[in-house]
């Protein structure tokens, strides 16, 4: 029990008191996707799940288990992904979390997990897309 | 309105300064008379000297010592590395296996592994699932060659007791010096060295009250154990541990020390329950478990993990209201995962997830039941956030 505590930025302790987007997606048109990535050994599980409709991300909720950057990233990405158009969405990766909360670098495995979880979430939205 | 100070319950990490310590050690930081150097042969240097022997008389009575057999230190970790390097060393040519625990504090386990780097051979026994080290594992690991083996008394991180008494008396039985480190369980249970037969044993201030920066080392004056000096200077403590004696801070130590000895008859039983109070309260936020045996324990320590729950963000959500440490470490950069934890066969999910809860002296009914509410809603709140399949995953 010993070490250098972990700081945590302002915004990584706002999103994880308030932690928005652990709703659950309220019933109405469009599809719902999901993206999951888990990787306990590196401290972090994550699940998105999407609501899209004409080509755009309508909502954006997850679940998560891991540390404060991990659900404050988690929360973040919902924010960010909602309204997005899914041809841009991939433009949002764990760097671009990183940067947005101020996560130190030892966080960045688990933040990848994250991203990993995104993808999947962008994948399966692109799917129902072009079908 | 203020916001309310987080209700403290890492007792075992350091118990916050006992205000009738801090008045006696503030009487001699401002008694001019008192702070000359209590080696010096003039009037003032042989009041301040007198004050230690007072301070090493109350220290002594802790444990059922004479005073003449405490060495006063820094602190635990010191004693503990005096007792493990200094016996090590200074045991005779040929005895060079130590045996000790994988559970052992820092302190202990780095000392272990300085003498593997000189040559010696460390036996590292592994406790049971409930935390114990039994005294079968001692007899069976002991050998002709075994110059040393030290033991935690209470675990820092499980309070679980190890049985030292029938330690120290195969060890006396076998010739072999027996360390004994009980910076958890001095002042929190009964320990009479003078009974047991324990050749060294380790102790500090701060866990009972007392001052930081002071500690002792008992040392058996018959049969007295060979022990070589870490540190070289003037001839302090019997030569073992150089260096002008504190006096304010050894006041403090003894006071602490008088202060919980009186204790002892209550003191015990009290914290026993508040702590059996506590883990009835956390059972409204099952499932849970609890690291370590119930019992025999320090009364005070409280070790609990509940499912689903990553031990960092749980500390995020108590920061500001309770006072705890994490079982993995993980609220520090370096994430390391509790190696007592990991030798008692917990998975790394499972220390994640655990917390060391310990009460002490201050702690009342009011803070556990309040403490025990901010819990149960900081768990229930990270858990509402699982992923589905979480909650059975990680244990």
């Amino acid at each position: 029990m010993s070490g250098d505590p972990i700081r945590y930025s302002p915004r990584v302790r706002d999103l994880f008191t308030r932690l928005p987007g652990t709703q659950a997606i309220a019933p109405g048109g469009g599809t719902v996707v999901a993206g999951e990535a888990m990787a306990l050994e590196r401290g972090a599980w994550v699940r998105f799940e999407a609501l899209i409709d004409h080509g755009r991300f309508i909502e954006c909720v997850f679940r998560a288990w891991g540390c404060p950057h991990v659900l404050a990233a988690s929360a973040w990405a919902c924010s960010e992904i909602r309204g997005l158009a899914i041809d841009a969405a991939g433009a949002i990766n764990a760097r671009r979390v990183a940067e947005a909360l101020d996560a130190p670098a030892e966080k960045m495995g688990r933040l990848l997990v994250v991203e990993d979880a995104m993808q999947a979430l962008f994948a399966e939205a692109r799917a129902v897309q072009s079908r | 309105m203020a916001e309310a100070a987080p209700i403290f319950l890492d007792y075992a990490a350091s118990a916050p300064l006992d205000p009738r310590v801090a008045a006696i050690m503030v009487e001699f930081l401002n008694n001019y008379a008192l702070q000359a150097n209590p080696s010096s042969a003039h009037a003032p240097g042989r009041a301040a000297a007198a004050r230690i022997a007072t301070a090493r008389s109350q220290v002594a009575a802790l444990i059922g010592a004479p005073p003449d057999s405490i060495v006063f230190t820094s602190g635990a970790t010191e004693s503990v590395n005096l007792a493990i390097l200094g016996a090590a060393r200074a045991a005779g040519p040929g005895l060079r296996h130590v045996i000790t625990s994988r559970i052992e504090h820092h302190a202990g386990r780095e000392a272990c592994r300085q003498l593997e780097r000189e040559g010696f051979e460390v036996t590292w026994l592994r406790p049971g699932r409930e935390g114990f080290v039994e005294t079968r594992q001692i007899v069976e690991a002991l050998r002709p060659d075994t110059a040393l083996v030290s033991l935690m008394h209470a675990n820092n991180e499980t309070g679980v007791l190890n049985d030292v008494d029938a330690v120290a008396a195969l060890c006396r039985k076998r010739g072999v010096v027996f360390h004994v480190d009980a910076a958890q369980s001095a002042g929190k249970v009964p320990i009479d060295v003078a009974a047991s037969g324990i050749a060294l044993l380790s102790y500090c201030a701060h866990k009972l009250g007392g001052p930081k920066g002071v500690g002792a080392l008992y040392v058996c004056r018959r049969p007295r154990p060979p022990l070589q000096r870490l540190l070289f200077g003037g001839g302090h403590e019997g030569g073992l541990r150089p260096g002008t004696l504190a006096t304010h801070q050894l006041a403090g130590f003894g006071a602490a020390c008088e202060l919980a000895r009186s204790a002892l008859v209550t003191e015990p039983a009290r914290v026993r329950a508040l702590r059996e109070r506590l883990w009835l309260a956390l059972q409204a936020a099952a499932p849970l478990w609890r690291n370590g045996a119930p019992e025999p324990s320090a009364p005070g320590i409280l070790n609990v993990g509940f499912a689903g729950v990553e031990g960092e963000s749980l500390l995020l959500e108590l920061d500001g209201r309770l006072a705890v440490a994490s079982g993995a470490a993980c609220s520090s950069a370096t994430a390391e995962p509790s190696a007592v934890l990991r030798a008692l066969g917990c998975s790394d999910l499972a220390i994640q997830a655990s917390l060391r809860l310990s009460l002490g002296r201050e702690t009342t009914a009011m803070d556990v039941d309040r403490a025990a509410g901010i819990l149960v809603a900081a768990v229930r709140r990270l858990r509402a956030a699982l992923p589905a399949g979480a909650l059975e995953r990680i244990t």
